[in-house]
């Protein structure tokens, strides 16, 4: 474990270098970020000077879901973004050769190369939200410690579906599309799920499901309502998506051909 | 004249070559920013059910629903990432052949360009636009169809893809100081996706502000088009918006001819 976080070290250190060799570029493209999010919020804040409760829920509620949503996806996008890599060209120029050369777990390497800053615009939003709203929700120590261990395993979820689809690169040589439209459906996420009509709610729970990465935990704390589904469901989903990722990764990796030259 | 055509043709072909290899990337591409569009429709549906009114900011809901996927269509219709190769290009420093060749930098774009865009919209005008237009006539208390509306609406789009690519044009010189264009795009799409329209119609806005973007270039982009089609201008406003959209362009076009010659004397190619 020691080793661990010692090469993570190494890794995210070599990595801002990089970053900071565009110094202007990187942090216009922070204030980007955080702008985006702070337009997404307006567009909230028009909703409901529409409607004082949408399907039931109030602005303040929403704002704690949208919150939440945008934690695990920030902490995804944060270590693990060099997945996208992956599907994108590594695979299919050859350069994934580095990874079997070396003297760590493969996945291991992908996952730990990066350290996108910028994700700091997410987190920093997200935070700011759940401060905000998290008059809504009565805390209890039990509310709390579950609040801090639903984090990592909804970050698992974002995590566990790159992984899965950027290992199909290994047959497909190219799949960071197929990443893309998988991971487009964590928009879903961030709303209630009884807007949505019944395949979509089943798609964002059980399939891609994003919808525990943030609404189904966000309204257990809301609500203190079905602990056993929105909790427990979002373990389960995230060990079980996990391990069939690394399955398909691993079966991945063993019919991983480089590119000739 | 056809020499001039001859001289470009080649890169329309190019550009439909390199969009077809990329076809299927393009519609898993396209069919993951759908998702963003049905998000949007799933929220307003919402809206007018826990509302009372029938319409909000003069928009009913079958109205809302034209103007959320015709939106999303129409900036597939005028999208325009000229810009997002010139920085690559200044980065890894081949923009200087595209300098030595004997044609202009911004046509030799432009004409890439039109090649991919060719294919990109006629993948996606069926089933969006098709879309569009089957809702229109089979759903209820849906605007009626309308030619002369339609007509505005391609015409006011075109000028809007051109304001769209010149913007880019300019905005892209932006490289040639920063050398990475990867933070100001995030910046720029996040504003213009805002500013245009896009995420929300700009009638919803308070009146003070919506002025102030009607009259900003990217109002022109999307929200322009999108309007007239929806037949929610009068005489007079679709004269005057028509005329805005022809004013940016002109703008844009010169603007993008002074900053090129101030920008070519700041261009440093690193590595070579």
């Amino acid at each position: 474990m020691r080793r661990v976080l010692h090469l993570e070290k190494i890794f995210i250190s070599q990595y801002l270098k990089q970053t900071m060799e565009y110094k202007a570029d990187f942090i216009v493209g922070v204030l980007g970020v955080l702008l985006n999010q702070v337009l997404n919020l307006i567009f909230l804040q028009v909703i409901f000077s529409q409607v004082p409760k949408l399907a039931g829920w109030s602005l303040q509620q929403i704002v704690f879901i949208y919150g939440f949503a945008l934690i695990p996806k920030g902490l995804d996008h944060l270590f693990f973004d060099n997945l996208w890599i992956v599907g994108q060209k590594l695979v299919r120029k050859g350069e994934f050769d580095k990874y079997l050369t070396r003297p760590i777990n493969p996945l291991f390497h992908v996952l730990v190369e990066t350290f996108q800053v910028d994700a700091f615009g997410e987190l920093l939003v997200g935070v700011i939200l759940l401060v905000m709203s998290s008059a809504t929700v009565h805390w209890t120590l039990l509310k709390v410690i579950l609040f801090i261990v639903s984090i990592p395993f909804a970050t698992a979820i974002y995590t566990a579906l790159k992984i899965g689809t950027s290992a199909a690169a290994f047959w497909m040589k190219k799949s960071n599309t197929i990443t893309y439209l998988f991971y487009m459906f964590n928009d879903f996420a961030k709303y209630p799920v009884s807007i949505f009509n019944h395949l979509i709610r089943w798609i964002i729970s059980f399939v891609i499901p994003f919808a525990f990465t943030a609404f189904y935990p966000a309204s257990y704390f809301l609500t203190g309502k079905n602990v056993l589904f929105n909790l427990g469901g979002l373990v389960v989903i995230s060990v079980v998506f996990l391990f069939i990722s690394i399955k398909i990764w691993n079966k991945g990796i063993s019919s991983y051909e480089s590119a000739g030259s | 004249m056809t020499n001039f055509l001859r001289k470009y043709r080649p890169f329309v072909s190019a550009g439909i070559e390199e969009a077809i290899v990329y076809r299927a990337n393009f519609l898993l591409f396209a069919l993951g920013n759908t998702l963003g569009a049905f998000v949007t429709y799933f929220l307003w549906k919402a809206v007018f059910q826990s509302s009372t009114n029938s319409s909000l900011s003069g928009f009913t809901f079958p109205e809302m629903v034209l103007y959320i996927f015709l939106s999303f269509f129409t900036g597939i219709l005028t999208s325009s990432d000229g810009s997002s190769s010139v920085g690559d290009e200044v980065k890894d420093g081949s923009i200087a052949m595209r300098i030595l060749k004997p044609i202009s930098f911004t046509a030799n774009y432009f004409y890439e360009e039109i090649g991919s865009k060719l294919i990109d919209v006629g993948v996606l005008a069926v089933p969006l636009f098709g879309g569009i237009l089957i809702y229109q006539i089979v759903g209820t208390g849906t605007p009626v169809l309308n030619l002369g509306n339609l007509l505005l609406y391609f015409f006011s789009a075109t000028v809007a893809y051109l304001i769209n690519f010149y913007f880019n044009i300019c905005f892209s010189f932006t490289a040639f100081f920063f050398r990475n264009l990867w933070g100001s795009n995030v910046l720029k799409n996040a504003l213009v996706i805002f500013m245009s329209g896009s995420l929300v119609p700009l009638a919803f806005f308070p009146p003070v502000l919506q002025n102030v973007l009607k009259v900003l270039p990217f109002s022109s982009l999307l929200y322009t088009p999108v309007m007239l089609y929806l037949g929610k201008y009068s005489m007079q406003q679709t004269i005057s918006v028509l005329l805005l959209q022809i004013f940016w362009l002109i703008f844009f076009i010169f603007l993008a001819k002074i900053i090129w010659h101030f920008a070519i004397k700041h261009l440093s190619i690193q590595g070579g």
